[in-house]
């Protein structure tokens, strides 16, 4: 398998070109970047005096000026609020890669634009975004069905209002989700447990493919997932923003409001505010519906920062709550219950349409805090400060007898501190970088008066890391690397009966990572990044021990786990030309003592019925796939795109598949701009094909066969308008057109009913 | 530079709550209150004219630690007169919170019932109706009719308790309905007891 990757990565590698310069028909190609950030800047202008030519940077920076001839040049770049650079440089040869630094200008001169101080993702691994468009076109979703757009990535559902991203394969706490840069910390362990994000709250949604820890902490196995919220305005100015959403299907509505304004007295200071709710009811699938399926879910933002040429400060804030129904006939009493309604394949409970959430339900809200400051030493060296607050309070309520049924069967409360203290460097020649260190601190609790032993224990985690990463950047070509040292300690107890249990535990790991980006030409970009993580194992692996009602099972934790060592290896291939762009992502991941939760085969009897008995194991596992997206303009009015993902997942000490392993699947559609300037998508139709293979990779030991194979056709309209000087957005989307009745592998209801039947939403924005 | 100071200072204020107010709680025992320890099945023979004669007697299944690995459930034998009239009361009971669930079964009966199952009635061995006060489909009362003449003296009966159904789902109102979990809800009680006939 490992040389299937490699080949592949070879293959990569044979298919680079590079243009060779030829006498007096030389090029100029280089690259304009922000000193602050090493984002790119679009736009900026490039000048050559001798030869009078000129050309602007492209949205990755880059620019390339040709047909010149040897000899002395005198560059000159200009961009609104940055310093001009004037420099001159023999042209030969093989001098043809260069790389601009613009140095930011000081905010005292009124009327100049002061870009917010957001961090780009500086990273050599495979990173894809959604904004704009695409993101509008997600709005009203979770952020794990949002996150589906991103090709390799998937979900891990429970249903059709709980899912959870899955990057490459790996979810929960083998992922990390940064809320506004901090780490969401929640019950990530649980399956049925959605991150506690509103993407509501964001302008950008960025995941990143590789293993992150060096950057992000410990648990970045597969990847990270980004939510940002729109840099604060500097300037007077004012925008808000609208969203309507509803569907059909659930009859589910929301509405979102964001506002963002700056001060005109005092330059560089703004703020936003953001609020969001969705309410839902019973899902529809083509032949009944889910009974007990609705949702509430409410979302507030707020941030006020200040942001001059030296210093950037900004306070955040964010709360999310949410009640979620859970399907009835999921909460079985034993093994028999559960094997009666598997071989149905749906609901036994005749369910109508109701908004009412009964039990089985989860409430969950979370707090987040954020204290964030920036101190400019001088233009080269920056201090970056960051502290964030975390409050999770998680509720579980089963169907119970009498009173215990107004009681949560599981009520945790976690809270979270993390502190990050970076300095970064950003110097004129050729070198970037930071370092740093960082804290976490955890106190986790069971409120008392469940009647329930505790699933989980209460625990105390103190997390302290340092980390190192360089990059150097030479013409078209990016190399970094990093290393980090972590040390974790986890103090846990808790009463099963009357016996106290107590455990301490230490964990430690250094992690490192290299990369590199190459581009090739201005069309086309090479990356490649290898790097280890590690995970130390969650309280819940270590230890369970107890009844899981959805799964009919018993699972039994063990405190003697060690922790999970994962090295990844990415490589992404990037290019963008007139009619398309291609981006392929191909990947390796070898993971040792990778933590499964396996069937003992052994069942356990009580007066309640049989159960079946589960325990957590490790073993080394291989992960090796393939995302691949694309778009392709046939004609002024006529686009298409495509997007696919292969992943093979294989426990590789037993030879056997893991379970939960995202099937191959594709999106591909067209779509057809209407109107006398089709660029601008004012009326846009779109169609679109949704194909899911069967697993065919099942793991030994599952309570249902994989669901068949399935195809969903979706079809959508969009049109802008202008309405009082602004732009309203409005789109009819019909999602599972066909109605068609399907079961996704990754949804763990595959077991109890059928998926969602088809749905019409409609979507307004409006931005003034 | 000053107010540089002040907001460092506040700062820290604010760092060093957010550490202290955050230490774990001390784990608390938590009463097993959902768990059943002990079904006892208790019987009285019933005459020709309906009427209770003799005394009582008991059989139980019990299980003192409830849910938990490695224990099995203790379950009593049935032991019976063939061609006579019983009324069988249930009592359901959480021996580790002495609380009797009985009663709560009693409070929320439309969301209770008990079936009754296995080979007893597959070979019409025993008749069971529901007894209930008022009339209703629950079974924590019912009439156990034993046949006079029954192949084996050895036989079974199932006992299934569930929650949460729909009551009125056809063919329910059965008390031997064997397809239950059609009805929906979920299991409490899944008990197979050994029935001696004499």
């Amino acid at each position: 398998m490992i040389q299937k990757a490699i080949l592949l990565c070879l293959a990569m590698a044979v298919s680079l070109g590079t243009l060779k310069a030829q006498k007096c028909d030389l090029i100029l190609r280089g690259r304009v970047l922000h000193l602050e950030n090493n984002q790119p800047i679009e736009a900026a202008y490039v000048w050559l005096s001798e030869s009078a030519t000129g050309v602007a940077t492209d949205a990755n920076g880059n620019f390339a000026i040709k047909n010149l001839c040897s000899g002395q040049k005198t560059i000159q770049i200009t961009f609104i609020g940055h310093k001009e650079i004037k420099q001159s440089l023999i042209l030969s040869t093989g001098k043809s890669n260069l790389t601009f630094k613009m140095e930011e200008e000081a905010v005292a001169l009124t009327g100049v634009e002061v870009h917010g101080h957001r961090e780009a993702v500086q990273s050599t691994t495979a990173v894809s975004t959604l904004f704009g468009e695409a993101l509008l076109q997600s709005r009203g979703e979770s952020l794990g069905e949002s996150l589906k757009r991103v090709a390799g990535v998937t979900t891990f559902s429970t249903g059709n209002t709980i899912s959870k991203p899955v990057i490459h394969g790996l979810h929960s706490n083998r992922i990390l989700i940064l809320n506004n840069g901090i780490r969401l910390e929640g019950q990530q362990w649980g399956a049925e447990h959605a991150p506690e994000i509103d993407p509501f709250l964001a302008d950008e949604l960025t995941v990143i493919k590789g293993a992150e820890t060096v950057r992000y902490g410990p648990e970045a196995l597969g990847g990270v997932i980004l939510v940002n919220p729109p840099a604060l305005p500097t300037t007077k100015k004012y925008t808000t923003e609208l969203n309507l959403v509803g569907n059909t299907n659930g009859r589910a509505g929301n509405v979102a409001v964001s506002h963002a304004g700056g001060s005109g007295k005092y330059p560089g200071l703004g703020y936003r505010i953001q609020g969001a709710s969705r309410r839902a009811g019973n899902i529809h699938t083509p032949n009944y519906y889910q009974g007990n399926t609705g949702m509430s879910e409410a979302s507030l933002s707020g941030a006020l920062g200040y942001s001059s040429s030296k210093i950037g400060t900004e306070v955040y804030y964010s709360f999310f709550t949410t009640e979620l129904g859970i399907l009835r006939d999921t909460h079985t009493g034993n093994l028999s219950d559960l094997l009666e309604i598997i071989e149905k394949g749906a609901p036994f409970n005749q369910a109508d349409f109701a908004y009412t959430i009964n039990n089985p339900k989860q409430v969950v809200s979370h707090h987040l805090a954020k204290l964030k400051a920036h101190y400019h030493l001088n233009p080269s060296w920056k201090l970056n400060f960051q502290y964030g607050f975390q409050q999770n309070n998680r509720q579980e309520f089963d169907r119970r007898r009498g009173e215990l049924n107004a009681r949560p069967s599981l009520n945790l409360e976690l809270f979270t501190n993390t502190t990050e203290l970076i300095l970064e460097h950003n110097l004129k020649s050729q070198w970037t970088g930071s370092m740093g260190i960082s804290l976490i601190q955890q106190a986790n609790s069971n409120v008392p008066g469940t009647g329930v032993t505790p699933l989980i224990p209460n625990y105390e985690l103190l997390n302290g890391g340092f980390f190192l990463m360089e990059k150097y950047i030479k013409g078209p070509l990016e190399l970094e690397a990093g290393l980090r040292y972590d040390y974790r300690t986890v103090s846990a107890a808790r009463f099963v009966g009357k016996d106290l249990q107590e455990a301490d535990l230490i964990y430690q790991n250094g992690s490192i990572f290299l990369g590199g980006m190459y581009q090739i030409n201005s069309n086309l970009a090479f990356t490649s990044n290898l790097g280890t993580a590690w995970r130390p194992p969650n309280v819940n692996e270590l230890f369970s021990q107890g009844l899981h009602h959805g799964a009919a099972a018993v699972e039994l934790g063990d405190a003697n786990l060690d922790t999970e060592k994962s090295l990844k290896w990415v490589n992404g291939l990037e290019y963008e030309g007139k009619r398309a762009t291609v981006e392929l992502t191909a990947y390796a991941n070898q993971i040792r003592d990778y933590i499964y939760l396996n069937p003992t085969g052994e069942t356990f009897v009580s007066l309640r019925g049989t159960f079946n008995v589960y325990e957590y194991l490790q073993a080394d596992a291989f992960f090796y796939g393939l995302d691949l997206s694309g778009t392709y303009s046939f004609t002024e009015h006529l686009n298409g795109y495509a997007k696919g993902s292969l992943i093979r997942a294989k426990n590789t000490e037993t030879n056997t598949y893991l379970p939960f392993i995202p099937s191959d699947r594709m999106d591909w559609g067209l779509s057809y701009s209407l109107g006398k300037n089709p660029d601008q998508g004012r009326n846009r139709i779109t169609l679109s094909n949704v194909l899911v293979a069967r697993q065919h990779r099942e793991p030994i030991f599952d309570l249902a066969p994989a669901p068949p194979a399935y195809a969903l056709f979706n079809l959508g309209y969009s049109k802008k308008l202008e309405l009082f000087k602004n732009t309203l957005s409005l789109s009819l989307q019909v999602n599972n057109l066909l109605n068609t009745e399907f079961k996704e592998y990754m949804n763990r209801f595959r077991y109890f009913t059928a998926d969602m039947g088809s749905n019409f939403q409609l979507k307004l924005n409006y931005q003034f | 530079m000053k107010n540089l100071k002040k907001v460092s200072l506040y700062l820290f204020a604010l760092l060093a709550f957010g550490f202290a107010s955050c230490e774990s709680e001390d784990p608390e025992k938590e009463n097993e209150e959902e768990v059943i320890t002990d079904v006892t099945l208790q019987f009285q023979e019933l005459n020709a004219s309906n009427a209770l004669v003799g005394s009582v007697f008991t059989f139980k299944a019990s299980d003192p630690q409830g849910i938990e690995v490695g224990k099995t459930p203790t379950i009593q034998s049935i032991s019976l007169a063939k061609g006579k009239k019983y009324q069988m009361t249930i009592e359901v009971y959480n021996a580790i919170e002495k609380e009797d669930i009985t009663k709560e079964i009693l409070e929320e009966a439309a969301a209770h019932q008990f079936f009754f199952l296995g080979q007893v009635f597959e070979s019409n061995f025993f008749s069971i109706q529901y007894a209930d006060a008022g009339g209703i489909a629950l079974g924590l009362k019912t009439t156990l009719t034993v046949s006079p003449s029954t192949g084996t003296n050895n036989s079974s009966m199932r006992v299934v308790l569930r929650h949460d159904l729909n009551k009125s789902f056809t063919g329910a109102s059965n008390p031997n309905f064997s397809n239950f979990v059609q009805a929906g809800g979920e299991t409490d009680l899944d008990i197979t007891f050994p029935v001696i006939l004499n």
